[in-house]
């Protein structure tokens, strides 16, 4: 009875307490004329975005250019998880590597990155390092087809013709005729013995399927050279300093995070497995790949899980370089139309909904990794 | 092992080998040194082949940027950026008259930091490795200090914190246990006593804060009221009322899954608008730091609860069987012990909340970081920005590395996951 009095008491008091807060924020958005409808967001954006995965001109509407931030944002984390994941894994073998300098170079590094706030990290890679590099005139080019100066960098990039998304199609049936034959391979291994190289037979497969598309539908696409031009870059693959500033820092930080994951969890393997692999005959990177690694990445998934979920977060971190990512693009939405509320909480709602989707991915990970340890 | 009293700082410092000395002393393995250097460097650079290629490669990497970084400090750098605007960088826009404020708090926390390292049963043992690097570190700083400060005052200032703390240290150290208690009584009082000597008496309102005076008192403010808010989080999160914890997931979950900044714009644009409407809106240093706090809350909820949840169901029954109320059960029981387990995760999470303090640019206040922004802007220095964010960075690394360091003594101390 006292518990049912209790619960209702607490509901009571936190109804009230959102009710005074829903009330104050209706008066006050009605001394200024607004309310908390999300019909604005139909209207025209009018300010201009450099940078878009995702068409958009100032002509379209709010909802357009939340959507540019958000797939700005998201595909910064989709990079940054995956190079972050790659440095870390190599981060954390080295500080365990049975050579001094390597060993120490890495703890150096980790030690300072760690210990450093990743917005002064942000800060000097953009105004430190990438504005600090040659100009557009003086761009250091690579063999004439890629180029680096303080307006961004460009390599060549695949340029799509009229048939691309037919050529996509046979691209798809590529890679699953790929698993199809690796499979076979497998099986066939398994049954007879025989070397599988079932990862040279895919790839072959792959191209193959890959290339007679290409030849049949005669050039769905090509690859763009960059040109240099006076302002910029022309063609090809581009990146910006905002963009690269931010990927940089993130990728370095988040990777020394995931180099200590990885370093735990390489020593929390059983020392008896590295020995039984080294009985076996297999070679020192052998040991690592097939026996340590597998095993370490049991133990390390879940952390790593909650350094993805910091790297998706710290990309709002790109505000102070002026990348266009959400938090960039609503301060200017807030700044332009006003109507705080209705745009906090599209904010907070594309921050939770991805977040949700990476541990969503990764304890799906999570299980196939499992899974395999208890087929064992 | 059942004689010791092992908490934070309750640590009885006895003289005698306890049982885990023994143990460890009997599981270490005998290290076998190499005979000479040149043996070391064969077995650790070049023992093989592919270690000997590592070893060119790390090693002329390293080179290359020892090399680049010191002609950028020793020659391309202009170090007076960071020398005229030191004022900027230490405390921002707070006014001149009123840096003596700042410097009472220095020697108060100077007081109680030494009085507590001198008084701390965990002394250092100083090796001569140990020795060789503090006396390095020692010399760098004092160059350091000497180079950028310029004024005869601050100087002998700074070092009177410094001569202030080591004199503690042996007052601590004469005074040992007994100190443990009224320290720990002196730190808590420590931090309203300066906020309200920072404040009050015509004081500087928090508008005026700035520089790295800043990120510390955000940090600490995060910190100290965080903490409590976050237990109650924890403990409502596995409360047996629905109600209560739906609440606190819904609180936990929100706060955590959005990323400090959106906060920090969160309280300078929509806090305003949900306050009362006769309310005077507080300044937004305030809004921030109170946003701030819960941000944080959610986060030591989770840890805590991470403790809750390696407490024994033995040990609840057990408070229960001596007729314990609930109340009682959780602050004698289990929270002492919930929170102890808890500590390494605590502190680090600590060190990330006080890196999160940078953050504050967002809503424009001039931290360290802004400071250092700012002032390679100006057309004296203009593009000095490696310079200032190097200095800033430091500034920041010094704290941050010194936590991690002590969180990692404490963690043997208090044995950590060892009983």
């Amino acid at each position: 009875m006292l518990r049912v009095l209790a619960q209702i008491l607490f509901v009571v008091a936190v109804f009230l307490v959102l009710r005074e807060l829903f009330l104050n924020a209706g008066f006050n958005l009605g001394q200024r004329n607004e309310d908390l409808s999300f019909d604005f967001m139909r209207t025209r954006a009018g300010f201009g975005i450099k940078e878009h995965i995702i068409a958009y001109s100032p002509n379209q509407s709010f909802v357009r250019a939340f959507l540019v931030a958000a797939t700005n944002s998201m595909f910064v984390a989709a990079v940054g998880i995956a190079l972050t994941t790659i440095l870390g894994i190599i981060i954390g073998v080295a500080r365990l590597s049975p050579n001094w300098l390597l060993r120490k170079m890495a703890q150096v590094y980790v030690e300072i990155v760690r210990n450093v706030p990743l917005l002064v990290q942000v800060i000097f890679w953009y105004s430190g390092v990438i504005l600090t590099i040659p100009r557009i005139q003086d761009s250091l080019s690579l063999f004439g087809i890629a180029f680096v100066s303080n307006r961004g960098a460009a390599v060549p990039g695949i340029e799509g013709g009229a048939d691309f998304n037919v050529w996509f199609l046979f691209a798809l049936a590529g890679i699953i005729a790929a698993a199809a034959v690796r499979r076979y391979r497998t099986k066939l291994h398994d049954e007879t013995g025989q070397p599988h190289y079932r990862f040279l037979f895919g790839t072959a497969t792959f191209l193959v399927v890959a290339a007679a598309g290409y030849l049949l539908l005669g050039d769905p696409f090509s690859i763009r050279v960059p040109e240099q031009e006076v302002r910029g870059y022309a063609g090809g693959l581009q990146f910006s300093p905002e963009f690269a500033g931010i990927l940089i820092a993130l990728v370095l930080y988040t990777a020394a995070f995931i180099g200590e994951i990885v370093r735990g969890s390489i020593l929390a393997v059983e020392k008896g497995q590295k020995e039984a692999a080294e009985a076996l005959g297999l070679r020192p990177g052998q040991q690592l790949r097939l026996v340590v690694l597998p095993q370490a990445m049991r133990v390390a998934i879940p952390p790593i899980n909650n350094q993805y979920l910091n790297l998706w977060k710290n990309t709002s971190l790109a505000f102070a370089i002026a990348f266009p990512d959400l938090i960039n693009i609503t301060t200017t939405m807030i700044n332009q139309g006003g109507a705080e509320l209705q745009i906090f909480s599209l904010v907070v709602l594309t921050y939770l909904g991805v977040s949700l989707l990476i541990s969503l991915v990764m304890n799906i990970v999570n299980r196939t990794v499992a899974l395999r340890g208890a087929k064992l | 092992m059942s004689d010791r009293r092992v908490g934070p700082g309750l640590q009885e410092d006895v003289g005698i080998p306890t049982f885990d000395d023994r143990e460890r002393a009997l599981g270490a393995a005998p290290v076998v040194e190499p005979a000479t250097p040149a043996e070391w460097v064969r077995e650790n650079l070049f023992s093989s082949r592919f270690n000997t290629v590592i070893t060119l490669v790390v090693g002329s990497l390293l080179g290359f940027f020892l090399y680049q970084i010191s002609k950028f400090v020793f020659v391309t750098a202009e170090w007076a950026v960071v020398a005229n605007n030191l004022r900027g960088f230490m405390v921002g826009p707070f006014p001149v008259e009123q840096i003596w404020r700042v410097w009472v708090s220095a020697y108060v926390v100077a007081v109680l930091g030494g009085l507590s390292a001198g008084a701390s049963p965990n002394r250092i043992t100083w090796t001569r490795r140990k020795r060789v690097v503090g006396v390095l570190v020692a010399i760098v700083a004092t160059v350091l200090v000497v180079l950028l400060v310029d004024t005869m005052l601050v100087l002998t200032l700074t070092f009177g914190v410094v001569a202030t703390a080591a004199a503690m240290l042996f007052v601590g150290r004469r005074q040992g246990g007994r100190l443990r208690r009224p320290l720990l009584v002196a730190w808590l009082l420590s931090f309203p006593a300066i906020m309200v000597l920072v404040v009050g008496f015509g004081g500087v309102s928090p508008r005026l804060w700035g520089g790295f005076f800043f990120n510390l008192v955000a940090a600490t403010v995060g910190i100290f009221l965080s903490f409590p808010i976050g237990i109650l989080l924890a403990l409502g999160r596995r409360s047996s009322l629905p109600a209560v914890r739906s609440f606190s997931v819904v609180f936990i979950e929100i706060f955590r899954g959005v990323p400090l900044v959106a906060w920090l714009i969160f309280s300078k644009f929509v806090v305003g608008l949900l306050l009362p409407p006769q309310m005077n809106e507080p300044p937004d240093i305030i809004k921030a730091l109170i946003v701030m706090t819960f941000f944080s809350a959610a986060y030591v909820a989770e840890i805590v609860r991470g403790g809750l949840q390696g407490i024994h169901e033995g040990q609840y029954e057990a408070a229960r069987a001596l007729g314990l109320s609930t109340t009682r059960m959780m602050a004698f029981v289990v929270l002492p012990q919930a929170l102890r387990s808890t500590i390494p995760a605590m502190i680090s999470h600590f060190i990330s909340l006080y890196k999160d303090t940078a953050l504050f640019v967002a809503i424009q206040v001039t931290d360290l970081l802004a400071a250092a922004r700012r002032s390679a802007v100006g057309l004296q220095y203009f593009g000095r920005i490696k310079e200032t964010l190097l200095f800033a960075g430091l500034l920041f690394w010094i704290v941050a590395f010194s936590m991690s360091r002590w969180s990692q003594r404490l963690e043997t101390r208090l044995g950590v996951g060892i009983r």
